[in-house]
Order: structure tokens, then sequence, then C-alpha cells
């Protein structure tokens, strides 16, 4: 089965480089450019500060954690760290080395953004979660990047 | 172009190399499947925030994820023994490349490599040597894959030195500097390395010096590997540059991944230089004793000798692949060169090689 004609041989390695080579050049079009063997892209450092928009205005949670009422009007706890396990983004409010660079913890963020603004049905208060983070790219001086989950349903 | 194509599409060579190589990757996938079961006792990643490539209905369910990484385990395990070890290195490089597209957020170049390399070996005859069960013989098979899978280490080493030419914060060694600062602070201030290191790493001269060869290391490496005249240097260069990025940084499997990988680029034959050793002699025997033990990629025969006009007085004679001799520090350069553990050793005593006048003998001699 492993053993190949010489023709496919051929075939398979054209094949074999043709695809490494495109999964290397497009890497550059992904944030966190995977597959494209970009080994220590940066030497940057993040912080992130979490907060929720409420109708009351804009709430911080300090460590990921907060507390909001539900629909029936009792108030919950709710944790960052419950959905968040990845080390980079479930540090919050601490500066942080940026494995694989600011964009790829950024577009990862997002997403986490997302995914916890999904998951936490029982919120009845935060129309949308928001991060603040301050960027130290390759340690230059720090900038900061705003983010902003989507719009929850019911919030 | 045609015959250089043929010529790699029909080479064979011996395979004993490639049995070691197929030994090295089934550890790293045994420990890489380890790891994975390990951190699945602290949660699935499924429940939590995961971000898959493929759509998410392609995401496995605990079961079904428990149970692939359980194969994983058990392919790893063949691919150590030799057994099935073909299929074993193709299914969990299909099951590895699945995964890391479940959930990018798992993704490392380190294992990303691992899988591909696992891929191109299941692609060669690798199970001829070094399995249980098998006759302990000396095969010969076609090499194309084991090529290709050298070939890979080149677009590694160009993709990674690449990105890096082209990162003016690279190249101005601004990365390098920022990354002295942040990991070698640490261990400054846990007294592992003296300030005063950490300051003359830290000027700005030093970071670009630094920047600039470790992208004509990747770059140079990409081909060097390839050019007979070099090699020998380059993979040495190659083992001295992973071992510092080992040292000072944290790649999971990645040094012992492309180390292993570099064990294809040994000329594929067996035992085509000679160690002989005198056995009346204590520092012979050691000698003999020690590099039967360490020749891991078989190297030489290993013999002892009746001494003649070119052993006399001497505890170990390397006989060359062109039948001259070498004997002394030369002896041990040539030692150096071809075992593995020594062979960080090698470009220090080929150097101090260089300064001796004797040492060599033809074979006539």
């Amino acid at each position: 089965m492993f053993d190949l004609p010489p023709r496919a041989r051929v075939l398979l390695a054209a094949c074999w480089v043709a695809g490494q080579g495109a999964l290397v050049v497009t890497a550059y079009g992904r944030p966190d450019h995977i597959f494209g063997f970009q080994m220590f892209p940066e030497a940057s450092t993040i912080e992130i500060h979490l907060s929720r928009e409420t109708a009351r205005g804009d709430v911080p949670a300090l460590r990921g954690e907060w507390g909001a009422r539900d629909p029936s009007g009792q108030l919950r706890h709710f944790t960052w760290r419950d959905r968040i396990r990845d080390p980079v983004l479930g540090s919050l409010d601490a500066r942080i080395f940026a494995s694989y660079g600011v964009d790829a913890q950024l577009a990862r963020l997002q997403r986490a953004l997302d995914d916890v603004a999904d998951h936490v049905p029982e919120d009845g208060e935060t129309v949308r979660l928001r991060a603040d983070v301050r960027v130290w790219k390759n340690g230059r001086s720090p900038s900061t990047v705003t983010l902003t989950s989507h719009l929850r349903r019911g919030g | 172009m045609f015959a250089f194509v043929r010529r790699w599409r029909d080479e064979v060579g011996s395979t004993y190399v490639l049995g070691e190589v197929r030994l090295a990757l089934g550890v790293l996938l045994f420990w890489n499947a380890w790891r994975a079961a390990r951190e699945l006792e602290q949660g699935y990643f499924g429940d939590v925030f995961h971000w898959p490539i493929v759509p998410e209905s392609f995401v496995p369910s605990h079961a079904l994820y428990a149970n692939i990484v359980l194969a994983q385990l058990l392919l790893a395990a063949l691919v150590v023994a030799g057994r099935g070890a073909r299929l074993a290195l193709f299914l969990s490089a299909v099951a590895g490349i699945y995964l890391l597209c479940c959930d990018r957020m798992q993704f490392h170049h380190n294992r990303w490599a691992l899988f591909c390399y696992a891929w191109l070996l299941s692609l060669s005859p690798c199970d001829r040597s070094l399995a249980i069960g098998r006759p302990k013989s000396t095969t010969v098979g076609p090499l194309w894959a084991a090529r290709l899978a050298q070939v890979q280490v080149s677009i590694v080493y160009l993709a990674s030195g690449g990105s890096k030419l082209l990162d003016p914060d690279w190249r101005s060694g601004l990365v390098i500097l920022e990354r002295i600062r942040l990991h070698m602070a640490a261990t400054v201030s846990q007294g592992g390395m003296p300030a005063r290191v950490l300051d003359g790493l830290s000027r700005p001269e030093v970071a670009s010096g630094l920047a600039k060869l470790a992208i004509a290391t990747e770059l140079g490496l990409a081909v060097g590997l390839w050019l007979p005249h070099t090699r020998v240097f380059a993979l040495w260069w190659g083992v001295c540059f992973h071992l510092t990025i080992e040292a000072t940084s944290s790649v999971e499997g990645f040094t012992w991944l492309t180390l292993a990988i570099y064990a294809l680029f040994a000329t594929p034959d067996v035992r085509a230089r000679k160690v002989f050793y005198d056995a009346s002699r204590f520092r012979g025997r050691l000698a003999g004793r020690a590099v039967s033990w360490l020749d891991w990629l078989a190297r030489f025969e290993v013999k002892p000798w009746a001494p003649d006009d070119v052993r006399r007085g001497r505890s170990v004679v390397v006989v060359r692949r062109d039948g001259t001799y070498a004997t002394g520090v030369r002896a041990l350069a040539m030692i150096a060169r071809c075992v593995p553990s020594m062979f960080v050793l090698w470009a220090p005593l080929a150097l101090v090689a260089s300064f001796t006048e004797s040492g060599d003998a033809s074979a006539g001699a």
C-alpha cells in the first residue's frame, strides 16, 4: 500500500512540495500564521482588561469575574476562565508574552469574546463583552486595541 | 533535470537509519499523545473555547476524542515496535492533523512538523530494521520518501528564515533583543546567569548581530545540508543551533524531532568505516566498547587488531571510507563525526586535528 510505483512517487512529491509551499506562502494571510513555520515571529507582550457593556454603561470585569442578574432577577456569578483555558487569553489584567505574535492573540481573543458572550445565557445584563488590550509590540511603547464581542441576544 | 529526478526517484540504499528515525518519531508521537491524554484529564477541549478550522460538526465528541487519543498511544507503540509501523505512522499523521484542524488553539509548529514527517516516513521502508520480530539484517530499499522528508527540513528552514528576513523587526534585532530582555531577565534574577552576560546580550548591536546570524543559519542550513562539501559542517552547526534553542526556549519536542530527521542526511550505508582497537590495552578495549555502544548509525565496523607498523603504539585506528588511516586526534575527530552523542565535539576536534601534522597514513602504510 505504501510502496508507490515510480511515477506516483514523482506526482506525490510534486504535490507535497507545492502544498507545503502554498501553506507557507498563504500563512501570511492567516492571523496566527498556522502551517507557515514562522518560528519565534515576535517578542511582543499584551495585557488584557475585560469589561462588559450594559444598559447602565461599561462595567469592568476584574480578573474576568462578574456578577449579573439573570432574566428572572436572580444574581449570578460568571467567570471568564470557565470557558477560556488558554494560558495567554486566560491571564487577564497581567502583562503576558504574546505567543505567536500580537495578531494571533488578538484574533484568538476576538473569537474568545464571541464564544464567552454565547455561553453565558443566564447573564441578563451584559449587552456585549469588551477587551481593552495594551500591546507592547517587540518592546515598543504601548498602544491600546479594543475588541468587542458581537451583541448578545437578550442582553 | 530529468536525470536528477530519475536518480532521486530510483535511489536505493541501506534502510538501517530509517528504522532509527522511525523509532525516534514513535517516541515523539507517544509523548505527544501522552500529553494530550494528560490534558484530557483537565477537561475536554470541545467543552470550552476552541477554534476549529473544520466545521464544528466535524469536531469529535468527548468520548470519540478520548478514543482517538488512546488510538494515538497504541499507534505510537506500534511505530516504536516496528510492527505495522508504516500504517501506524500514516494513521498517526492523519489523526494528528485532523485534531489540529479541530482546534487551532492547539496548533504548534513542532506538532505540525511531527505529523508531516510521520506521513513522509510512512512512505519509506522504515520497518525493515529495528523491528520486533524481524531478523536483524541489513536491508536495502528505496530512499525517495526519506529524501522528501529531508526536503521538508529545508522547507521548514526556508519558511522560518525567510519570514525573519522579510520582517524589519527581526532583521534589525529588535525581536531577539526583546526576547533576551524578557526571558533572560528572569534567569538572571534567579541567579541562573550573571547580570553582565544579560547586559552584554542586551546591547542593540549584539542583538542585531545575533538576529542576522539566526537568519543566515536557517537559510544556510536549507541549502548547506544538501551540498557534499558543506553537509557535515551544516549538520554540526544545525545541531548546535537547535541545542541552543532547546536551552533557551520552550519548543516541546521540536529539537529532538529535527535532530532525529538529521539522521536521514547520513550516507545510506552501514559499517563503511572501520575502527581497530588494541585489545591488549585497557584504553583500546574501552574505546572499542564505547564506539560499539554509541555507534547508533552503524557507521563503523569495530574490530580488535594485531598491531602492525601503523597501529603499533596506538589504542585506536580509524580506517576511512577511502581506505586512509586516521590516528590520534584525527581518529577521535572521525569517531565524533560519526557518533551522534559525540557529534557536537566534531568541529572543535577537527579544528585541532587540522593543526596536527601526524595522524594520517595511507592504506598502504
